[in-house]
């Protein structure tokens, strides 16, 4: 078990780039050659897409651009970096041949977080509402990692979580003797990404560890059942996991608050359904 | 009424509600109610950025939907594990208020 955790760690420090769907590239890159597309439209497709939203402030936080733990929207990435190092980043990723139509239930999943975070950052006027929906689009990073660097050990999960009745999280530390939420954690670290985006990453199981950022973590942590309860996208395992305490009083949440965040969400995830569709079928128009 | 996303919507369909422009949801809709979609329409609507509109009758049967009696057993089912929590019964009851209400 010690030895598939350093294993792990040591993928984690390996990984120079991560895959993104292909359709999400194509659409950047004719934003980008667009004169009249703004950089919020460029950040509003970047936005979508956690892997790509990853890389880019991944590279926006390296010491070399000198904003070391500073950047942590993807507009404000934009602006510091310019469209073109985006368009180049976006193209020359040449991951695209290997990712497979199986991410797209995470990447759903993903998107559709960022979809519920962003409700409830805006319906409980929380500060800081794009962080929250990026950290929520990051949230599950650690499982791409396995589904994408780990593909046998991401399958045996699988069959455990089905032969068994057992959430993602608790087939990992059965099995992997770690759980997404470190695995996600280490990335992050390694790609100098701010400590607000890292501590929903790390702690959207476990609010009670998280310690500065912890409005941000409930939100997070929220935002992910919210989208398992809607059986939106595929997250690994078909478990609504149970609301933490911790988040319910830090979130200050009641009965018709809730009410109002789960319609809202609801409406924006039929959107969501809709990108997701439109990403799809212009990958396979590219492919 | 049924609300699709702009992908699914094809000529002929007439439009249940306005449709707001997503730049600009505070302004003056793009397109007034009872207008009928031709496929130049659709095509400005996606260029526009829409994602969604809310048609008459429900013309779109959408790829593995479910009846309300399967939508409901789902959502059970996905509340498996939380089933006794008071909390998680108030989520799972909104839920059920959510899914009922979509399909009616």
């Amino acid at each position: 078990m010690v030895n598939k955790v350093n294993e792990i760690k040591r993928i984690v420090q390996d990984t120079k780039s991560l895959p993104t769907l292909p359709g999400i590239v194509l659409k950047i890159s004719k934003l980008a050659e667009d004169d009249k597309s703004s950089v919020n439209e460029i950040a509003r497709l970047i936005s979508s897409d956690h892997i790509l939203s990853a890389k880019v402030l991944k590279l926006v936080n390296s010491p070399f651009y000198g904003f070391s733990g500073r950047v942590s929207t993807i507009s404000n990435a934009l602006i510091l970096l310019g469209v073109n190092v985006i368009r180049s980043l976006a193209l020359s990723s040449s991951i695209f041949e290997i990712m497979e139509k199986s991410v797209v239930g995470l990447w759903e999943h993903s998107f559709g977080a960022a979809v519920a975070a962003n409700t409830i950052a805006k319906i409980l006027q929380l500060p800081d509402a794009e962080e929250i929906s990026t950290a929520a689009l990051l949230h599950d990073i650690g499982k791409a990692i396995i589904k994408i660097k780990l593909e046998e050990d991401y399958n045996q999960l699988i069959s455990i979580i089905k032969e068994k009745d057992i959430s993602m999280i608790d087939a990992e530390h059965e099995f992997l003797g770690t759980g997404h939420p470190e695995i996600g954690e280490w990335i992050a670290r390694t790609w100098f990404l701010p400590e607000k985006l890292i501590e929903p990453i790390a702690c959207h199981h476990n609010v009670k560890k998280s310690v500065i950022h912890k409005t941000k973590t409930a939100a997070v942590h929220l935002a992910d059942i919210l989208v398992k309860a809607s059986g939106f996208g595929f997250s690994g395992d078909d478990i609504v996991p149970r609301i933490q305490t911790e988040a319910w009083d830090k979130l200050d949440l009641n009965e018709k608050i809730l009410e109002e965040i789960v319609q809202e969400t609801e409406d924006r995830l039929i959107e969501a359904k809709n990108f997701s569709l439109e990403i799809q079928t212009s990958g396979e128009k590219q492919s | 009424m049924q609300k699709i996303p702009l992908a699914l919507a094809f000529e002929g369909m007439i439009l249940a509600q306005e449709i707001k422009n997503p730049d600009n949801p505070e302004g003056p809709p793009l397109c007034g109610k009872g207008v009928v979609l031709s496929s130049s329409l659709i095509e400005r609507l996606n260029k526009i950025g829409v994602q969604s509109i809310t048609v008459e009758g429900h013309p779109v049967k959408i790829e593995g939907e479910k009846t309300l009696d399967e939508e409901l057993s789902s959502l059970d089912y996905r509340f498996r594990k939380v089933k006794d929590d008071p909390s998680m019964k108030i989520l799972r009851e909104i839920y059920r208020v959510q899914i009922i209400k979509a399909k009616n």
